[in-house]
């Protein structure tokens, strides 16, 4: 097909926020300040798994700049949040769980960052404390105490495809192995921070605070407010990078609440100890994977286990682990497909998306698979992937066939070509 | 002993949230004022680079240049949902939104041109932000002054479109679906790494990158992606760990969680395959998260080759390789 | 708390700043002078975003206290190019395709001046380690690189450091 020349698609155009950004002129939600702005820091958890007994905000509120305290007991008509079922609180109050070192206690509103922090030091806390669970196969042991009502398995999501048994009949070598990998943080290197303003006439809420989707954070302040939408407004400032870690709620709903109280313009930033123990994480997952091949090396069988260590609050957690297991063969024609997932609760950091959302785990698993394979066959690694790859036609591990775009063999080729694979090979005998 | 060794990794990647959420983006496209086309879109622009991957749809449709298009910040009461910068879909929702916004903006300019010019739409051309007869491009209108007439006729030049494709809810007993991602972005990494085999420390020297994205509506960007997250792959390969003890974290900050520094970047090699079928816009498909998948295994394998030690629990650190090469480990085994 | 009041040259211009002996140069320049172009990334001088020049030497200004900074001479990155145009490693870092989220790039750009200033004529190697102090989690550094290499060409081919492109 012969394509018509284009001007500006597929030409380095420069980034178009490329001149704010090397000036300094280009403004992150920090960079905001108002005359009569008031500054917020959040005491949190004391406890990994504990229930909140007693908090006394008396000391820390008599200290000269401290204008606000809100503890739970302040907001009993504030619901819960969460991005797919909504367990997360704002503010854990006196008879709640605190289910992680993350978990907000109360809302210190003071003239300045230096009193809201040393007032966060002055509240008191006496918790009655619970078994830490910090091992999600602890977490499912029948014995185990829940840190949910519901169970510590969030979730479990099923794979099949063909017939498994019948696949690992047909292999000639079959290998199996344990995967893990550990929690990361995303490291934007702009912590969470925001700027909220109540206006008296309008009764809008105005945030200037990042997030990588608008509406979907805007709907979850409205609910756990109990507001209409509209009532919250949310101005998107430019944005110190993401990486999935800004798809979660931070500083939102406590600079909405704290902005609505107050009725000042309030300000929020985390420091990045704060931003590492509170906000996502990449979700640890063990990967037990058996794969079965021919002697020829045509794979016939591929089964997964997958834990994933969600940690205290669902997230998007569900969703990563699943769609790590879907992609659990990689691109490669393979007829008998099983696999479990389990999405699991514990009192660690909870986790949420990052860049590749499952599928970078399930990456590390599957392509260990492949190399581990190709050596036990005494197959070229990358003979051994082009031959099993997939093209057009290809059925994936959900059964969806793909029927254009699927240039994994033009990849394959084409790497080895720019590293000069064969000549590297030839070097070494 | 220094060793040398390579290793391949070949990953795909179903983009968009897919598995039957509604996953949509809207965008418009209007003539406004001074010169300038506004695009507004609510998505968000994490450094990637969708902005500009929107301005260049918006002027390759309507023939201006890029320095024309204006967009909006995001704004919930300005905007419509263009859905998340996640799951690699911006530039293949919201540029494919952008692109059919544009369009409706341009087959408005034609039609109420073809008005003015008392021709037939057919018979008309545009560059630069002009319209005009094909007989005699001389007799042109601008899209602006074209905006205030149509303005006097009580209309606005102005067109809002979205990108909402259907994928599959996979069945819950089976995972199975007819279409559960909207596409597939796949991605070839060779490594050559280095390990020192008496501390265990490894560099990573070259990185091949080949990926299979469509069409790069801006190939230098598309690099940035791939350099980025394969820095960020290696991060995960070889040194990140926030390291959790019974709830509590031992290391929340940069000293104790490392991420790679500028002396952690190996030389890239970079080669982007265009296989223009995809129904993204232009051909393109996405490359954010593919773009940090393939680094750390091939890594690992590279390792393997390298020294004959398999680790299969990420990071793979200098005391693992070590303990590894001292109980001559080519397994995955404890 | 004790207040006291500091005088220091920020970008070229003399300014007096009431202060207090704990206030972090960093907050001064952000909350007092509001020269928000200067980035706070962890508040322990990990990240590099809170670069200055001071006195000739980058400093990260978490780790300066602003009573330290009495009589200085500071340049942030507001201070880099002027009304004529941008500084050479500015529009070379916008024409490599260095910038991603921005966050570190004001604290890269300055970095990338003082190695500049002192070696127009940087190794790779070099090139690396000058700006091995500063964090970037986007870019995986290779376009910043291409951005360093481009202006010191420049600056290194042209006469007063200004002039036509050699690419």
């Amino acid at each position: 097909m012969k394509k018509m020349p284009k001007e500006y698609v597929g030409k380095n155009i420069f980034k178009v926020d490329a001149y704010d950004k090397v000036t300094g002129k280009a403004i992150y939600a920090d960079d905001i300040y108002f005359d009569d702005m008031l500054y917020i820091k959040i005491k949190r958890a004391t406890y990994p798994h504990a229930y909140l007994r007693r908090i006394d905000i008396s000391k820390a509120q008599k200290l000269p700049g401290v204008v606000r305290i809100i503890t739970a007991a302040d907001i009993p008509w504030v619901k819960n949040f969460g991005l797919i079922i909504k367990d997360q609180p704002v503010l854990v109050g006196v008879g709640q769980k605190m289910r992680y070192m993350g978990d907000a206690l109360a809302i210190v509103i003071a003239e300045s960052k230096e009193i809201a922090s040393k007032a966060v030091k002055l509240i008191e806390v006496e918790v009655e404390e619970l078994e830490i669970i910090s091992d999600p196969l602890r977490a499912m042991e029948k014995d185990a105490p829940l840190i949910h009502q519901d169970g510590n398995i969030l979730a479990t999501h099923y794979l099949e495809k063909g017939d498994i048994k019948k696949g690992f009949a047909q292999a000639d070598v079959v290998v199996e192995n344990e995967y893990r990998t550990s929690f990361l943080d995303q490291v934007p290197l702009q912590v969470e921070a925001g700027v909220g303003v109540f206006d008296p006439e309008t009764e809008i809420i105005k945030l200037w605070v990042a997030t990588q989707w608008l509406h979907d954070t805007q709907a979850d302040i409205a609910q756990s407010l109990s507001l209409p939408k509209e009532k919250i407004r949310i101005i998107q400032p430019v944005i110190g990078g993401a990486f999935g870690k800004r798809e979660d709620i931070s500083v939102h709903i406590h600079l909405a609440l704290a902005a609505m109280i107050t009725k000042k313009p309030v300000k929020l930033t985390y420091t990045r100890e704060e931003s590492m123990i509170t906000q996502s994480k990449r979700h640890a997952f063990i990967v037990r994977a058996k794969t079965g091949a021919t002697k020829e090396g045509y794979l016939t069988a591929w089964q997964v286990e997958v834990i994933g260590d969600t940690g205290a609050y669902a997230s998007s957690g569900p969703a990563v682990v699943h769609k790590g297991m879907y992609h659990c063969t990689g691109p490669y024609n393979v007829d008998n497909v099983k696999g479990v997932a389990y999405t699991v609760y514990t009192n660690n950091t909870y986790a949420g998306a990052m860049r590749g959302f499952g599928a970078t785990q399930m990456a590390f698993a599957y392509e260990s698979q492949m190399d581990i394979l190709a050596h036990k066959l005494g197959i070229d690694p990358v003979q051994f992937r082009l031959q099993n790859a997939y093209s057009i036609g290809s059925s994936t591990p959900n059964g969806q066939v793909l029927t254009h775009s699927v240039g994994v063999k033009e990849t394959i080729k084409g790497a080895v070509d720019l590293a000069g694979w064969e000549e590297w090979k030839e070097g070494r005998l | 002993m220094k060793k040398r060794g390579r290793g391949i990794a070949t990953i795909m990647f179903g983009f968009g949230y897919g598995e039957g959420f509604p996953d949509h983006s809207i965008a418009s496209a209007e003539v406004e004022d001074e010169g300038k086309i506004l695009i507004r879109t609510a998505a968000a622009d994490v450094g990637q680079g969708v902005l500009t991957v929107i301005t260049q749809i918006a002027a390759e449709v309507l023939k201006v240049k890029p320095e024309v298009i204006r967009i909006i910040p995001g704004d919930t009461h300005l905007t419509k949902n263009s859905g998340s910068s996640s799951a690699t879909r911006q530039t293949f929702f919201t540029g494919n939104a952008v692109k059919k916004a544009s369009e409706g903006l341009l087959s408005n300019i034609y039609h109420y041109a073809s008005i003015e010019f008392r021709s037939n739409y057919v018979e008309l051309g545009i560059k630069d932000g002009y319209i005009f007869r094909n007989d005699n491009p001389n007799n042109k209108i601008s899209y602006w002054e074209l905006a205030k007439r149509v303005k006097e006729k009580g209309d606005c030049l102005k067109a809002e479109a979205s990108f909402f494709p259907h994928t599959d809810k996979p069945d819950p007993k089976t995972g199975q679906g007819e279409k559960v991602y909207v596409a597939y972005t796949f991605v070839t990494q060779v490594v050559e790494v280095e390990v020192d085999t008496d501390t265990g420390i490894v560099q990573v020297l070259n990185v091949y990158t080949t990926a299979d994205i469509g069409k790069a509506v801006n190939p230098k960007n598309v690099e940035g992606q791939i350099e980025g997250g394969t820095v960020q792959g290696i991060g995960m390969a070889l040194m990140e760990e926030q390291v959790v003890k019974e709830g509590i974290t031992l290391n929340p900050d940069l000293t104790g969680y490392l991420i790679p520094t500028s002396m952690d970047t190996p030389l890239f090699t970079t080669r982007i395959v265009e296989n223009e079928d995809s129904e993204g816009p232009f051909g393109a498909k996405g490359i954010g998260e593919p773009a940090t998948i393939a680094t750390a295994p091939a890594i690992a394998n590279a390792i393997y080759d390298a020294t004959g030690a398999r680790i299969c629990d990420l990071p793979i650190t200098p005391e693992k390789i070590l303990k590894a090469l001292k109980e001559k480990r080519g397994d995955c085994k404890e | 708390m004790t207040k006291l009041i500091i005088e220091l040259t920020i970008n070229g211009k003399k300014k007096k700043v009431e202060t207090t002996p704990s206030t972090r140069l960093l907050d001064l320049i952000r909350d007092d002078l509001h020269l928000t172009g200067t980035k706070e990334g962890c508040g322990k001088g990990e990240c590099g975003a809170c670069t200055v020049i001071m006195n000739g030497e980058l400093v990260a200004s978490c780790l300066v206290l602003a009573p330290q900074a009495d009589g200085a001479v500071i340049t942030t990155i507001e201070g880099v190019g002027d009304d004529k145009g941008l500084d050479p490693v500015q529009e070379a870092f916008i024409e490599s395709g260095a910038i991603q989220c921005g966050f570190c790039t004001p604290g890269m750009i300055l970095a990338a001046k003082k190695m500049l200033e002192e070696n127009l004529h940087p190794t790779e190697e070099e090139i690396k380690r000058g700006i091995s102090g500063n964090l970037c989690r986007c870019t995986g550094y290779q376009k910043i690189f291409d951005a360093i290499r481009l202006a010191a060409d420049r600056l290194s081919s042209r006469d007063g450091g200004r002039g036509e492109e050699d690419a």
